[in-house]
């Protein structure tokens, strides 16, 4: 059953933080969380460039387009992929919860461990890189363009993994070669891109170096329909398909 | 009058060009069923169209009165053991039943995951992490799992896989016991003696078809009762065959690769006179073995049968 207000079951969600926070993905994953952050450091070092700069073009260029977009996708496929191949699926499919609330609160754990991966090393990367010249607006903005990108892409990862086998596999070729590649060249790509939707509301806060036009208002109506959608989506094709 | 826990209606299923399940129709009530067929007859496309795992092609499945699909409540009196060796190993067998029964909606989970882990046997290593579990084990956490929220419908696939004769012994008196209680169990197994320990009632499936259903006994007897062939090899072969013509105990005798298969009616009474007639007529018994003992044959017998009665 889709119908229904969703709602974030507490069990599942404590399940799915405590599942993917188990084994080695979760340490690869942090050690990527740390590449900015290391950056930073260089950065710090060197400091050839005007410390502004630098940081827009670290979450422009690297945190958000890759390092958001990897472990946003491997934790989001994993929340569902996992509990597909194992089998588990089934133990959450033969309750009362609705389709749309599993998939959700399996969306809303994926994006916790996202955030928990991404906020210390952003924060970090930011006290190394601007030291202690940072305003508020130079922090807030970039996490919330991070977290809402973040967010979306968890949800997107989640409809893959209810409809191919290698939800992972497919999203980081999306990754390298739509949002890393074409979407960063082609002016009009970009609007298919959602790294570039958590760009425009980062540049409310840095300099803007790679960001589309639209407004930070709109990006983010359009990451939340974006996010609501693939939700919908992955819940209507869990209805539908075969489980496990 | 109530419904009867489990309607299949015209239930059909097909993958592609395969057909999983063919115009499937029965109705089950309180007490154990047993689903028999080989591997690959539809048994699991049955128990995950009766636990709403995925939808009939054509045909309609009602559980306990109603569409799962549109009313998922009804899993709070569901309970499954699927076959997939699925347990989250990072938690202790008391913690995933426990969880397992919150879900369904019980009041005092963790009171309900010991009892259902006593009934299985596995008390002492409750708070053990499940990654360690040996495989039996892991069957009897999948039933306890389903046990836990004290279900009317309970569907088991293949319960036995995996356990040792006493933890057989111990799960097959458990099912019983929970048929006795008025739940409507269904059990499925490529096992008919297995089944026939804890199910009066059996369903059996062939290539997806449903061959037979009825008091497990009177299937019991169709199998014991169909025409049987047998190979003998003898040392004077054409004569023995002559001899068991003449007697009526076969009918019909063939020879191959040098040995003779007869095909009997009644294979007890062909078992009884056979070495006497042998005697009598001089020939020396080399070797007697039944050639369509194996489970596959029983059940083509089965598939022939229901052909040929017009199902």
């Amino acid at each position: 059953m889709i119908a229904g207000a969703p709602r974030i079951s507490a069990p599942v969600y404590q399940l799915t933080l405590r599942s993917l926070f188990t084994g080695k993905r979760i340490l690869a994953l942090a050690a990527l969380a740390l590449v900015p952050v290391i950056a930073s450091t260089v950065f710090a070092s060197a400091g050839e460039i005007e410390p502004e700069l630098f940081w827009a073009r670290l979450l422009q260029r690297l945190v958000i387009p890759t390092i958001t977009a990897f472990i946003a996708i491997v934790i989001g496929a994993s929340a569902i992929a996992d509990e597909r191949e194992d089998g588990t699926i089934l133990y959450l499919a033969s309750t009362p919860l609705s389709r749309l609330t599993i998939i959700v609160t399996k969306i809303a754990a994926a994006w916790t461990a996202t955030l928990a991966l991404l906020v210390p090393a952003v924060l970090a990367s930011a006290a190394i890189a601007l030291g202690g010249e940072a305003d508020t607006a130079q922090i807030a903005w970039p996490l919330a363009g991070i977290a809402l990108a973040a967010l979306c892409y968890c949800a997107v990862a989640a409809w893959l993994a209810m409809v191919v086998r290698r939800p992972v596999v497919i999203g980081v070729l999306y990754i390298l070669l739509w949002e890393g590649s074409i979407a960063t060249f082609a002016a009009s790509a970009d609007r298919f891109s959602i790294a570039a939707y958590g760009r425009a509301i980062a540049v409310e806060g840095v300099i803007d170096v790679n960001a589309p036009d639209a407004s930070a208002p709109a990006a983010f109506v359009i990451l939340a329909a974006v996010t609501a959608l693939a939700a919908w989506a992955a819940a209507r094709r869990m209805t539908r398909t075969e489980l496990p | 009058m109530t419904e009867p826990a489990l309607v299949f209606d015209g239930v059909s299923r097909w993958y592609g060009d395969t057909v999983a399940l063919a115009d499937v129709s029965f109705s089950l009530g309180p007490g154990v069923t047993g689903l028999l067929g080989h591997n690959g007859a539809g048994k699991s496309t049955a128990l995950k169209l009766c636990a709403g795992f995925t939808t009939p092609s054509t045909g309609t499945v009602r559980v306990l009165g109603t569409d799962l699909a549109r009313d998922p409540d009804a899993y709070q009196h569901i309970g499954i053991a699927h076959d997939r060796d699925a347990l989250w190993q990072f938690l202790t067998a008391r913690a995933m039943v426990a969880l397992c029964a919150r879900l369904r909606g019980v009041a005092d989970p963790d009171a309900a995951a010991g009892r259902a882990l006593d009934q299985v046997g596995l008390a002492d290593v409750a708070d053990r992490r499940l990654r360690g579990f040996s495989h039996g084990m892991r069957q009897r956490v999948k039933l306890a799992q389903a046990l836990a929220h004290d279900p009317e419908l309970l569907l088991l696939d293949e319960p036995l896989n995996g356990l040792d004769p006493a933890q057989r012994r111990h799960i097959v008196e458990l099912i019983v016991r929970l048929g006795d209680e008025g739940r409507t169990v269904v059990v499925s197994s490529h096992v008919l003696h297995e089944v026939e320990r804890m199910a009066p009632r059996v369903l059996v499936l062939v290539n997806g078809h449903l061959v037979a259903s009825g008091a497990t006994q009177a299937i019991r007897d169709l199998i014991a009762d169909r025409p049987r062939s047998i190979r003998l090899r003898t040392d004077d072969g054409r004569g023995l065959g002559r001899e068991l013509v003449g007697a009526g105990l076969v009918e019909s005798v063939r020879f191959e690769d040098g040995a003779m298969l007869v095909e009997a009616g009644d294979v007890e009474r062909l078992g009884r006179e056979l070495p006497r007639l042998a005697r009598d007529a001089g020939v020396r018994l080399r070797r007697v073995e039944p050639v369509d003992d194996d489970l596959e044959s029983v059940y083509a017998y089965l598939h022939e049968r229901a052909r040929g009665v017009g199902r």
